[in-house]
């Protein structure tokens, strides 16, 4: 699997994923993939591991991957730096996004893409261009440029945090986007705002993983593949119809399957 | 103690030898046979053992007193260097400069009384009015400094002082009288490496509603010191106390300042900051005092420091000592690591892990310098740091 295949097929490639926080064993054999130009959502109960599964797969310290593989484009992605995994366009939108005190969003983004770039052997974004860029990214998203200039979500109310995210992940144009409960905190307004952005981004050489604990979101940005996620394991798959039937019926039913 | 002066250190000779033969030297002389250096076995320098520092002698004096920046071309400079005193620049009315070979001893404690055994004169500026070209005080590797600083009422002077050796044993000290309404203005760098050892004692006498605000960087060295002793003795003086520190390799700073307030409506703001990494290590000793009759003070103290390796060392002593009861006071103070997950958040955006701590530690100090009011010196600290950071982070 070492070799490069810019075809292949599978933009995220998960199989047979073992990851323990703290020694005790969170994911137990997760197999997940998504192809390039598809949306696929998970699902599943709080506490299933649905953030672990974001963590370990952009390459957070406390959550060790004990077994399996994950690559993206045919890329093994498990032994790069989180820096380097966004670099290759992972880009992960946070269920609790960070507040960054002292540093300006502005600067914050501006750093982030062309330290992006420059791994990726691209010269710098010219002032000008950013500036421009990230007005006009701005405006569909509603984001003031009041936000703008203060620290990185510092003070920012749970919905313009979401809002935040969705905002850095258009401006930065990631290749394979991960949405760990974005449509935590939006209200209704929000949602469709962020949802709009959401769907922008959709490609034929993108993918996304969008986890969700409500069916909600999924009216919004409608998946090709619904996966349920509990115990660690994905339990279930279908088409939309399956989170429609889960909104109904409710995780019980894979109780005993986790 | 007779025993003492029996196991004197090569430190301590050679320091018995270096003061010239005059009053203040006899003085600094005198005290050092009685005492020794101080150690860490003296409360105040529990943290910083000067004796220890000197333990095998004085270091030969290294490093150039460094450029003045642009910023400040306009600038009176003063020139400190081992040979004696010099003046650069254009001087405004309102500022007297005279030189004195003998004054009365200000400051208190063991750096003063060394800093002043040291110089063989004292340069006294007397600021009859308010001065609108700042002064520059450029200690020299090597150099004593003595300088006695009078504001007259009213008057206003922005002073820049700056002890930049590689090595050596450099000291300053600054005695400042602050007249009424009057306000001294000052920013102080230092920037040593770890052959240097950098001691400055400022006391600071402020009347009724004149102000002193300093701002301080310092870089550390083998040992460096700045002592601040503010008295707030008139009726609603002030102070604002700023300081970061910011340390490498095997360096050690120490800020230690006492205020006190002595009359009625005085207020105090102290803002410290360090970053502390590999085997550095910061000391920062912050007393604020109030005395009965200083009813209404309004005083703040915060000292915020992280440390970046898990070999560098900082020791914090906040103190407040209140003996008034109708003061608003309130200190705080942190000493932790960089946040781990906003460290991760950044890095999941694409941002490399030494650029992301750089960036989060220029956050974390930067709010020192927004108290810099002077654009040009708030460029030169923030540049300062800046560099630090990227050269410590790669
Ligand atoms: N940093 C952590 N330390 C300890 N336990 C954790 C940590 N992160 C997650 N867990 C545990 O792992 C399990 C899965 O959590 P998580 O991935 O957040 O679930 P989900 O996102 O599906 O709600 C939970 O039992 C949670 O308590
Ligand atoms: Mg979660």
């Amino acid at each position: 699997m070492a070799q490069k295949s810019l075809k292949d097929p599978l933009m995220l490639n998960i199989n047979n994923l073992q990851v323990e926080v703290g020694g005790t064993p969170i994911i137990k054999g997760l197999t997940l993939q998504v192809p390039a130009g598809q949306v696929h959502a998970i699902m599943g109960p709080n506490g299933a591991g649905k953030s672990t599964l974001s963590y370990a797969l952009t390459g957070r310290d406390g959550y060790e991957v004990v077994g399996g593989t994950a690559t993206l484009n045919g890329e093994d992605l498990l032994d790069l730096a989180p820096e380097e995994r966004a670099a290759k366009g992972l880009f992960l939108s946070f269920q609790y996004p960070l507040e960054i005190p002292g540093v300006p969003t502005l600067t914050f983004l501006r750093t982030a893409l062309n330290a992006q770039r420059k791994a990726r052997g691209e010269g710098e974004i010219s002032v000008p261009d950013f500036m421009k860029l990230s007005r006009d990214v701005a405006k569909k998203l509603g984001v003031t440029p009041e936000m703008m200039k203060r620290p990185l979500n510092v003070g920012f109310s749970g919905g313009e945090k979401k809002r935040m995210e969705i905002y850095q992940m258009a401006l930065l144009d990631p290749r394979f986007m991960i949405l760990d409960e974005t449509d935590s905190g939006l209200d209704i307004d929000a949602l469709k705002v962020v949802s709009e952005g959401v769907n922008a981004l959709r490609g034929p050489d993108k993918g996304m993983l969008v986890i969700t604990h409500y069916q909600r979101l999924l009216d919004h940005i409608k998946p090709d593949r619904v996966h349920v996620l509990a115990g660690g394991r994905i339990v279930d798959s279908g088409g939309p119809e399956l989170a429609l039937a889960l909104e109904a019926d409710g995780y019980d039913r894979y109780k005993d399957a986790a | 103690m007779a025993l003492a002066e029996l196991t004197i250190s090569a430190g301590e000779a050679a320091l018995l030898n270096a003061f010239p033969p005059t009053e203040a030297g006899d003085a600094a002389r005198a005290q050092i046979a009685a005492d020794g250096l101080p150690n860490r076995r003296v409360e105040a320098f529990k943290w910083t053992d000067l004796r220890a520092a000197l333990a095998d002698g004085i270091p030969e004096s290294d490093g150039s007193a460094g450029l003045i920046p642009a910023c400040l071309q306009d600038a009176l400079v003063l020139d400190f260097a081992p040979d004696g005193f010099g003046l650069e620049g254009e001087k405004d009315l309102g500022l007297i400069i005279e030189t004195e070979d003998s004054l009365e001893l200000e400051g208190a404690g063991p750096l003063a009384t060394m800093a002043a055994g040291f110089a063989p004169r004292a340069v006294v500026l007397r600021v009859t009015q308010s001065q609108s070209r700042p002064v520059v005080l450029r200690r020299h590797p090597g150099a004593p400094m003595r300088v006695r600083l009078e504001l007259d009422a009213g008057a206003r002077l922005t002073l820049i002082d700056t002890g930049l050796a590689t090595a050596g044993l450099s000291t300053g000290l600054l005695e400042i009288e602050i007249g009424s309404g009057a306000e001294l203005v000052r920013y102080s760098l230092q920037n040593g490496d770890t052959q240097a050892i950098d001691l400055t004692h400022t006391s600071v006498d402020v009347a009724d509603t004149g102000r002193y605000q300093a701002i301080a960087l310092m870089f550390g060295g083998k040992l460096a010191r700045a002592e601040t002793h503010v008295t707030l003795a008139g009726e609603g003086a002030s102070c604002l106390i700023h300081g970061a520190y910011l340390l490498s390799g095997h360096t050690h700073a120490d800020m230690t300042t006492k205020v006190v307030h002595a009359s009625p409506n005085g207020q105090t703001r102290e803002l410290f900051k360090g970053a502390v990494q590999d085997r550095a290590r910061g000391v920062f000793q912050g007393k604020i005092l109030v005395e009965r009759a200083a009813q209404k003070t309004d005083a703040r103290q915060n000292h915020h420091a992280l440390m970046l390796s898990e070999g560098a060392e900082i020791d914090a002593k906040p103190e407040l000592e209140i003996y008034a009861d109708d003061v608003q006071c309130a200190h705080g103070n942190t000493i932790g690591a960089l946040d781990d997950q906003a460290l991760f958040y950044m890095r999941q955006r694409g941002i490399p892990e030494a650029q992301a701590k750089s960036l989060l530690v220029e956050a974390f100090v930067t709010d020192v310098f927004d108290a810099i009011e002077h654009e040009g010196v708030r460029e030169w600290f923030s540049e300062l740091a800046r560099t630090w950071l990227e050269a410590s982070s790669s």
